[in-house]
């Protein structure tokens, strides 16, 4: 076509979907338009097969079964008005140290965004219950709105997260060593982000007052039974997720399934009705039961005596009885779960048919050629593997202003693979810098969704700008983390090295 | 362990690897009723009859996104099951996976349309949000006719003659011993293309009537994410807080 060669019809297509990007409409279309268009003129009637079976692939495809399932698990968290007591108890926990309602905040935005993975969800609901409380205890609006913003975003960081899974399937890494490698960057990541807090409030105290003494001063065992109650639930079914994948017990399809199912039962469990006595005494002779159970798991694991599979069972059937006899009277009802589940179809929609214009376009992209360009160009920069990866990270960082994560992840990330083989980079080392990076997209300009949440429901006279110079400095963390990672790549390799040679 | 109970229902429908087929079969009464209390939620006496068809078409898609949704429900407890057998009775199931990526594909494909009637699908909308109602819907409009109907009338006549194909050899899963038929999640391409072509006709329609009104038509009544609600919760008081304030105000300048 017009005398171009197919190389050079490739990187039409490509400038050609850049445009039409910007013009807003449903990108899973755009892509796949494109890619039977651009098809067509190489392939003839080849396309249509191809993108039947690229389609097909999509809906066979056993990765990307732990994305609706995830995606469910993180609804029912979500709906189940768990935050509320989570965010109250951990204030409790931190009482004495200093900045202690935003180290709160982010200890449970860290906590229920990797649960659900919804970062909008955690923003508004923290935006409503932390914010005006740091801004009450006479927190400077810059360093709330920071802290409210960045700790939201950490769940598509830390493991169990969709948006590995989605980096998982378009490279072609495993899931589980991406999920074992960006556990601790993610943990570094919120720890980073806890001590530039701490720091700040002993620099200046004025920005983080300490809470009054009355509501410092709360007897050990109530701060106990608060953490019992509502944090130790959440952080032991993520706990258990990750772990059970981490360590090879299931693939991250039955994890998540397993993980669904824990929500569910969560769910019940939070929202019962404890004003009966015999919910209460139901629910602590269980918690009983479960310590002694987990108990014998742990004696059987370190003296290699097998599990009895008996006693798993009943643990089981304990757990199915308890949630059953809840279930009267809990906030979590059919019409929690039925939003939850139309949620989940929709979300999971989105993304898949979003794989499906992403696989046939890059499926004709790699056949016309078009990667040869790019790569004669990079090669003609003349680059240092350092040299390239600073420059991808700059141009995923650059995406991230006007794009989303799915996005740059479905759609730009194919362009740069191939050029990883070139500079003999890791695609699971450069999957975590992308992690890291991305979470920059949520909070830089102009389409940073963390901020406008915030601002949406912050009181009005909290000012915008006011929001994005507070989330400057933890931006400014996140490349801070990213050299860190770089420069000892031990952060993020050590585990999955350890575990899977 | 159930064999007692399911053999007898499944030689009545002949026999366990026809399981797919009654998969998409057996919902059709929830959908058929979810699609009538969606269509007559949105639809009164006086709806013009462009505004009925809409409607209808939306109502249809939502029916079976959500009828198929549940699936994702089906998919917790089997693959939960399968660990669990694995685990604790020792054997693994020899149809969970075929059950798993059927599952997940049912769910996803049937819920296209569904998300296009919600606008849920993922735009790069930065410059988009700027534009006026009409602008963006002479922009959509243009764009649904170059590109979305060509790609998905493409997905439908090539789904066409994989699924027939498959159908015509009555083609089992490979996966397992026992193998399913495949064909019937196969023709589910083709469903699914058809669905989203008439979906696309609609919104066609949607963009039409905003470039005659200058603004969106309504969408039906669903459940939405928890920050969008919220976000319009928080708009909603500080409209009234302004209001408040500015009767108050008023009343001050009587006096």
């Amino acid at each position: 076509m017009f005398g171009l060669g197919n190389p050079e019809l490739g990187v039409l297509m490509l400038a050609l979907f850049v445009v039409f990007i910007m013009f807003g409409f449903p990108i899973a279309f755009t892509l796949m338009a494109l890619g039977v268009f651009f098809g067509y003129f190489a392939l003839g009637d080849l396309i249509f097969s191809l993108l039947v079976q690229r389609s097909y692939s999509v809906m066979t495809n056993d990765v990307l079964i732990s994305i609706p399932l995830f995606v469910f698990m993180g609804y029912i968290v979500e709906r189940a008005n768990i935050l509320d007591r989570l965010f109250r108890s951990l204030q409790l926990a931190a009482g004495p140290v200093p900045a202690s309602l935003a180290l709160a905040t982010l200890a449970t935005c860290a906590i229920f965004a990797t649960a659900t993975g919804i970062v909008g969800a955690c923003v508004t609901l923290m935006g409503l219950l932390a914010f005006p409380a740091m801004l009450r205890a006479g927190y400077d609006v810059k360093i709330a709105a920071g802290v409210v913003c960045a700790g939201g975003c950490l769940g598509i960081l830390i493991p169990p997260s969709v948006m590995l899974i989605l980096y998982g399937a378009t490279a072609g890494v495993s899931v589980v060593k991406l999920y074992a490698g960006a556990f601790f960057p993610g943990i570094m990541l919120a720890g980073l982000y806890m001590l530039y807090t701490i720091i700040m409030a002993l620099l200046n105290p004025k920005l983080a007052p300490r809470l009054p003494l009355e509501e410092r001063n709360v007897p050990l065992s109530t701060v106990f039974w608060a953490l019992v109650t509502s944090f130790l639930p959440l952080a032991g079914l993520i706990g258990a997720a990750l772990g059970s994948i981490i360590f090879g017990l299931a693939t991250p399809s039955e994890a998540a399934a397993m993980g669904s199912l824990g929500a569910l039962l969560l769910a019940v469990g939070y929202g019962a009705d404890y004003t009966k006595r015999r919910n209460v005494l139901l629910v602590q002779v269980y918690g009983v039961l479960m310590v002694a159970f987990l108990a014998y798991v742990i004696v059987c694991g370190m003296t290699a005596l097998d599990v009895d599979r008996r006693i798993v069972g009943l643990a089981l059937f304990a757990t199915l009885f308890v949630g059953v006899v809840l279930i009267p009277g809990t906030s979590f009802r059919l019409f929690q779960l039925k939003e939850s589940v139309f949620l989940a179809a929709r979300t999971t929609a989105m993304v898949c048919w979003l794989f499906i214009g992403s696989f046939t376009f890059s499926a004709v992209f790699a056949y016309l050629g078009g990667h040869e360009p790019i790569e004669k160009f990079v090669l003609w920069m003349n680059l240092s593997p350092t040299g390239f990866m600073i420059l991808a990270q700059i141009i995923i960082f650059v995406l991230g202003w006007p794009l989303e994560w799915t996005e740059i992840i479905v759609i730009f990330m194919p362009i740069f693979l191939p050029l990883l083989k070139t500079f003999n980079i890791d695609p699971l080392f450069f999957g975590l810098l992308v992690a890291l990076n991305i979470q920059t997209s949520f909070l830089s300009p102009p389409v940073a969704m963390a901020p406008f949440y915030l601002k949406g429901v912050a009181p009005a006279w909290v000012n915008i700008n006011d929001i994005f110079r507070g989330v400057m400095p933890y931006m400014i963390i996140v490349i801070v983390s990213m050299v860190m990672l770089y420069t000892f790549p031990q952060i993020g390799l050590w585990l999955p090295n350890q575990l899977y040679r | 362990m159930l064999d007692a109970l399911f053999d007898p229902l499944f030689s009545l429908i002949g026999g366990p690897k026809q399981l797919p087929l009654y998969l998409f079969l057996l919902p059709i009464p929830i959908l058929l009723w979810l699609f009538w209390v969606e269509f007559h939620a949105a639809t009164g006496r006086d709806t013009p009859a462009g505004e009925r068809v809409v409607h209808l078409i939306d109502g249809l898609n939502s029916a079976i996104g959500k009828t198929y949704g549940w699936s994702i429900l089906v998919l917790t407890f089997t693959t939960s099951y399968e660990v669990f057998s694995r685990y604790i009775f020792g054997a693994p199931t020899e149809w969970a996976f075929d059950a798993s990526y059927m599952l997940y594909g049912t769910l996803f494909m049937m819920a296209g349309a569904y998300a296009l009637a919600r606008n849920a699908h993922v735009r790069g909308d930065f410059i988009y949000r700027a534009w006026s109602p009409r602008r963006q819907a002479m922009m959509d409009l243009v764009l649904y006719v170059l590109f979305f109907f060509p790609g998905m009338l493409a997905f439908v006549y090539a789904g066409f003659g994989f699924a027939e194909l498959s159908r015509r050899m009555n083609e089992h899963s490979s996966a397992s011993p026992n193998g399913p038929i495949v064909w019937p999640f196969k023709w589910l391409i083709v469903f699914v293309g058809v669905m989203m072509v008439i979906q696309g006709i609609v919104e066609v329609m949607r963009c039409i009537m905003c470039i005659r009104n200058g603004e969106w038509p309504a969408r039906l009544h669903d459940v939405e994410e928890l920050e969008k609600v919220m976000l319009e919760d928080a708009e909603k008081k500080k409209q009234a807080e302004m209001k408040a304030a500015e009767e108050s105000g008023l009343r001050r300048g009587d006096v």
